[in-house]
């Protein structure tokens, strides 16, 4: 989840979902206000928001339909995001998906894509969000930051910063071909200065016990357990 | 464009403006522009070498001409000059010439546009133009490569100067200039130790053209204390590396970059020469 600056706290709170963006705003703060923490976090994740779906949640309280309109136009008008919606109530719920997940031929065929795949190198100073899962097809320098609401995949060396599941999904995984990360974050937890462990395969890292651990990817996959295969 | 390709060639062919840029401090940006300048303008280029590091002068300190600055390269570029004015004529090198920085002002009383036009001006005058840049990555450096052709990345054998280089090079390709890597500084014992990054380290991980290495050595300090530039003196491995750098910046590509060798162990030449063949 981005917030805004951390010092001031912000009326508005940003995350990535499978169905686009989650805003969470406050409808009883001053419109000026409202638009300006949009403006901070929009700006933040501008490569996201383009054409993005929203979904305006405004948490207990009703907001009133002019503020919802006022906010849409706002949005679309300043960072051509495709639609803003109010989530939807059985989101919650995914009764019908833990069914459908099942059905080896249909479970994948409604599925667009939530992961963003770059190429390249991404060099020290740079830093990529990504809504969901994040592969990068390249290396990942010292001073690098990648950040994923989901799932890191570097195909080559990892020497950077990579943020996985954020803001609280401990679930999430760091896996690259060379891992020798400055620091990993998954969910909360933080994990700095790993030592080398000279290893020439894939590792990744993920969390147990509230602590992260790194293995050699090929020796302990951990997917490899699930009876079917799952939609990450 | 059409047209006569030899009158082309002679009048109509432009100054190639190449910044010399590092962002860490003091990795050798002065040093590399003062010796390539010097080597360019003896394979017979018209070269200007630009000081951009407005506030903090340098380059008329290592090229010896600190005693004959009467206007500087925010004078030419004020109009408070006529551009010929500002341009320092080097006292050994024919077609050599220094723009000094002003050594009162801030970095912020030259926009990039203005270094653009300037620029402009000198690319007719000019076969090249060096800038040395700055330190760091605010106004200085945008001056610095708004007006560049090309880039010259200086990185020492160290990882903050590599990481500064890298957030470098990532600004260089955002404004769609290649640049080109000089590892500056080497120690071949210590890296034949282990005790230094190699090359090929910096190269994995910056991962652009390497266009040359230059040991440490010496003969820097002399030349700057005494005014004799590097690729002039006969015995400086420095000066030689510069002065290839310098004809493979000039279209001779088929140079081979040498490696510097650690003069103790005899094994590890031999390596990285079979190496070298891969
Ligand atoms: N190959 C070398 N061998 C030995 N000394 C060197 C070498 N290259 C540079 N130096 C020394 O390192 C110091 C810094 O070099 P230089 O002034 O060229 O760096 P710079 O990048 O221009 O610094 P700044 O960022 O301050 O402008 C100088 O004292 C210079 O003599
Ligand atoms: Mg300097």
């Amino acid at each position: 989840m981005i917030n805004g600056s951390s010092s001031e706290k912000s009326t508005v709170r940003l995350k990535g979902v499978r169905e686009g963006l989650w805003v969470t705003l406050d409808p009883n703060q001053p419109v000026d206000i409202l638009k300006a923490d949009l403006t901070k976090l929009f700006a933040q994740a501008k490569h996201l928001t383009h054409n993005a779906h929203v979904i305006l949640d405004t948490g207990i309280f009703d907001a009133p339909k002019s503020l919802t309109d006022e906010l849409t136009r706002f949005l679309k008008d300043k960072f051509h995001v495709e639609s803003v919606s109010p989530p939807k109530q059985e989101t919650t719920e995914r009764q019908p998906q833990t069914l459908q997940k099942y059905d080896m031929d249909h479970s994948w065929r409604r599925q667009a894509s939530d992961a963003l795949i770059i190429a390249g190198r991404v060099r020290s100073g740079q830093k990529i969000q990504a809504r969901k899962h994040l592969i990068v097809l390249g290396d990942v320098n010292p001073g690098a930051e990648i950040i994923a609401c989901g799932d890191i995949i570097v195909l080559g060396s990892l020497f950077g910063t990579a943020l996985a599941g954020q803001s609280d999904q401990e679930d999430a995984i760091i896996l690259a071909l060379r891992f020798r990360p400055i620091q990993i974050q998954i969910g909360g937890i933080v994990a700095a200065g790993l030592p080398e462990s000279g290893s020439k395969t894939a590792e990744y890292a993920h969390v147990e016990n509230n602590a992260i651990i790194v293995e050699d990817y090929l020796t302990s996959n951990p997917f490899n357990r699930f009876t079917w295969p799952e939609i990450r | 464009m059409a047209g006569n390709t030899l009158t082309q060639s002679r009048c109509s062919l432009e100054g190639k403006v190449i910044v010399i840029t590092s962002g860490k401090g003091g990795v050798g940006k002065t040093t590399t522009t003062a010796s390539i300048g010097a080597a360019l303008a003896l394979e017979g280029k018209q070269v200007a070498v630009v000081d951009m590091d407005i506030g903090l002068r340098n380059l008329d300190v290592v090229m010896g001409l600190e005693n004959r600055i009467v206007f500087n390269v925010i004078d030419a570029i004020k109009g408070k000059c006529k551009i010929r004015q500002a341009a320092i004529k080097d006292r050994r090198i024919e077609n050599l010439y220094l723009f000094p920085a002003s050594q009162s002002d801030n970095k912020d009383v030259v926009k990039p546009d203005e270094m653009v036009r300037f620029c402009k001006m000198l690319r007719k005058e000019f076969d090249y133009i060096l800038l040395d840049c700055p330190a760091g990555i605010e106004r200085g450096f945008e001056n610095s490569i708004a007006p560049a052709d090309e880039a010259v990345v200086v990185c020492t054998p160290d990882i903050s100067s590599i990481r500064d280089a890298d957030r470098v090079i990532g600004l260089l390709y955002a404004k769609s200039i290649t640049p080109k890597l000089i590892l500056n500084r080497i120690v071949p014992d210590m890296v034949a130790r282990g005790d230094m990054l190699s090359h090929q380290d910096v190269v994995d991980i910056l991962s652009i053209e390497l266009i040359g290495l230059v040991r440490m050595d010496d003969q820097v300090v002399v030349a700057t204390n005494t005014g004799l530039p590097l690729v002039l003196q006969k015995d400086s491995t420095a000066g030689e590396a510069f002065r290839r750098i310098a004809q493979r910046l000039n279209g001779q590509k088929d140079i081979p970059i040498q490696i510097p060798q650690s003069t103790k162990s005899i094994w590890k030449t031999i390596g990285q020469k079979l190496g070298l063949g891969k």
